[in-house]
């Protein structure tokens, strides 16, 4: 391993990130199995259950373990546990089926045996379980950074890379166009994109993707610039390479650092920026498990139930955290001007 | 100076003219008949015709854009479709308030930002560097409808300090403008140690203190006046991005901006609207951007286009 990569590594904030990432990774890879119930399941009787009602460590006999009494809402008491009931909390029980990537299963790493549940980080306005529901958004909002980040890179980089290289024209009419779609600062863009394209997750994915193409084609067209009037460049060409071979061998792989670092900037705002559309109402449709729209929902019962806006904000941060931590540790680790 | 001047507006021009193309194309991209994106969904026949006619939408493109730009030079926006209020009407009645809550966010930012970017770069490694910086990437890292409604729950519903939503008085600005400033409030802060910290390294910081300059001086006659230059840049395109970041804030807080007006106007497929409101936001931006470009030129004795 290099030099940089290794600094990098040993920074304490780039271990945080990873391993914040990390831990999303393995939720989001085994949300089924580790999520006690499906993000869909409702119970109308039990909504806005505040987070592990019910739970108690003494047992009808009084012994220790972790026991659950049935939770529900009344009308108009309120929430209410009926505590003459305790169900044991089993770990690896059979409960929901579930398919996922392919695998089909029945297992959870924990639930309750018999008629009641343990709602960890308790329920949303349909009962339904909010633990198990943030565990399905990951992938929602991993994909969502993805497929926004791979867009920008696959249009930016070429949109920047091309009329730099070319000059003159070319790259008046390049800038021109970025400077218009960056005149559309912050969220702007993507929620302009939404209103043409409709609402939903995709249509959100795309507009957020659209909206970092000005971003990276700026980037990049910086970079190629600032190289391709040097010595080496000319050689290659005296030497008979290609523009296209010369562009893309001996130029573009300098872009590789600066746009790395940006990816991972990038995708900490492509989250903020999908889990903001969600929000408003212009992103991911209900019922998914989307973040934002769980926001969203919690929002009108905020002060009978925190929880419900609170725990899906919380996974954002620490999702966002993750790439911010990570984007900056790669500047400080592999930009020679942060040394 | 003057020549810069011209050039960097007359870059502008073009811009302002492609804001207004993507505009314009909004409503002829989206799917759907033009006319009824314009006119609403439950117009009349009449009202589709009267608009078909009005716009030229049986025209070619470019007829219909000279159509459209004609009327937006005479400040004719078009008609809402949900209040039937011209347009100009609804944004003069909301965008005053988003430039309120907008000033108000950015005055939290440079008063908060600088001086916490100030103290971290003066003791760099500290306890208290680390933990402004801290601050700062959570800052940075958090969804701003998440921060208000968390302010709304301790400060609004707990403690009772301040309402939880709507406009007023005061009281009713300052958890609006604190959530819409704190992602510039982190950024500010970062950048302003950044910059600090470079400056504090250059040669002729090393003469001052050499000369025997008191630290204060040093530190804020010649250090922190070159530091602030780039800062300045990014307080003003910060402002301009507050502008389209209130449209979340002033969801949460019901603040009746334009953020607001767009984000209902966008629900209820009240084009026209979604239209005004978005080119408003963009021309302001772009004019902003070339307020700070000139500002920039002005403050800063190193820049010198020609």
């Amino acid at each position: 391993m290099t030099r940089p990569w290794r600094r990098f590594l040993r920074n304490r904030l780039a271990q945080a990130g990873l391993l914040l990432l990390f831990l999303y990774l393995l939720g989001a890879l085994f949300a089924p199995f580790l999520a006690p119930y499906s993000p869909y399941s409702q119970d109308l009787r039990s909504t806005y259950i505040p987070p592990l009602a019910g739970l108690s460590l003494r047992g009808p006999g009084g012994e220790w373990g972790l026991w659950v009494s049935p939770a529900f809402r009344h009308p108009l008491e309120g929430v209410q546990v009926r505590w003459e009931e305790k169900y044991p909390v089993r770990f690896l029980v059979r409960g929901e089926a579930w398919s996922w990537l392919g695998v089909r299963g029945e297992l959870h790493l924990f639930g309750v045996e018999g008629p009641a549940r343990l709602y960890l980080l308790g329920t949303d306005e349909q009962g339904r379980d909010l633990f198990s529901r943030i565990l399905y958004g990951i992938p929602i909002s991993l994909s969502i950074g993805l497929v926004a980040v791979g867009i920008g890179l696959l249009l930016g980089t070429p949109l920047g890379a091309l009329p730099a290289y070319l000059g003159g024209r070319w790259d008046l009419l390049a800038q021109r166009l970025v400077d218009i779609l960056l005149a559309f600062p912050g969220i702007l863009l993507a929620i302009v994109l939404v209103a043409i394209l409709g609402p939903g997750l995709l249509n959100g994915m795309i507009a957020v993707g659209i909206a970092a193409v000005p971003i990276y084609a700026r980037l990049v067209r910086g970079v190629v610039l600032s190289l391709k009037s040097l010595d080496y460049v000319e050689a290659a060409r005296a030497l008979g390479a290609s523009h296209a071979r010369v562009l893309l061998r001996h130029i573009l792989p300098n872009a590789l650092t600066p746009l790395l670092i940006q990816t991972s900037l990038q995708m900490a705002i492509a989250i903020l920026f999908a889990a903001g559309l969600g929000f408003l109402g212009l992103g991911a449709r209900p019922p998914e498990p989307e973040w934002g729209l769980m926001l969203a929902r919690g929002r009108e019962y905020l002060a009978v139930a925190p929880h419900v806006a609170t725990f899906p904000g919380l996974a954002i941060v620490g999702l966002v955290l993750a790439f911010n931590l990570l984007g900056d540790a790669l500047r400080d680790a592999l930009d020679p001007r942060s040394r | 100076m003057t020549a810069y001047l011209l050039r960097r507006i007359l870059i502008a021009l073009p811009t302002l003219l492609g804001v207004v193309v993507l505009v314009f194309l909004m409503v002829r991209l989206a799917p759907g008949d033009p006319a009824v994106l314009l006119a609403g969904e439950f117009a009349t026949p009449e009202t589709l015709e009267a608009i078909r006619a009005r716009y030229g939408l049986d025209r070619g493109l470019p007829e219909q854009f000279l159509i459209y730009l004609e009327a937006l030079l005479r400040g004719d926006l078009g008609e809402s479709a949900r209040s039937r209020r011209p347009v100009l009407e609804e944004l003069k009645t909301y965008f005053p308030n988003t430039l309120e809550l907008a000033s108000a966010a950015i005055l939290v930012a440079v008063l908060t930002g600088i001086p916490l970017g100030v103290l971290a770069a003066l003791r760099p490694g500290s306890g208290l560097d680390l933990s402004v910086m801290v601050l700062a990437l959570l800052g940075v890292s958090m969804p701003v409808f998440w921060f208000g409604l968390l302010a709304i729950l301790i400060f609004s519903v707990g403690l009772g300090w301040f309402p939880v939503a709507g406009k007023g008085t005061l009281a009713h600005l300052v958890l609006p403008a604190i959530t819409l400033g704190i992602n510039a409030t982190a950024l500010l802060a970062r950048m302003t140690r950044g910059t600090l910290l470079e400056v504090l390294s250059q040669d002729y910081i090393r003469t001052a203190r050499a000369k025997g300059l008191a630290e204060r001086v040093v530190i804020f006659k010649h250090a922190l006046r070159n530091a602030l230059i780039p800062v300045v840049t990014v307080v003003g395109l910060e402002f301009g991005t507050l502008l389209s970041g209130a449209v979340i804030t002033e969801t949460i807080f019901a603040w009746p901006g334009l953020g607001q007006l767009l984000v209902g106007s966008i629900l209820a497929r009240d084009y026209p609207v979604v239209q005004g409101a978005v080119l408003l936001v963009a021309i302001s931006f772009v004019l902003i951007n070339l307020l700070v470009d000139l500002l920039y030129a002005a403050i800063d004795p190193r820049v010198r286009y020609d």
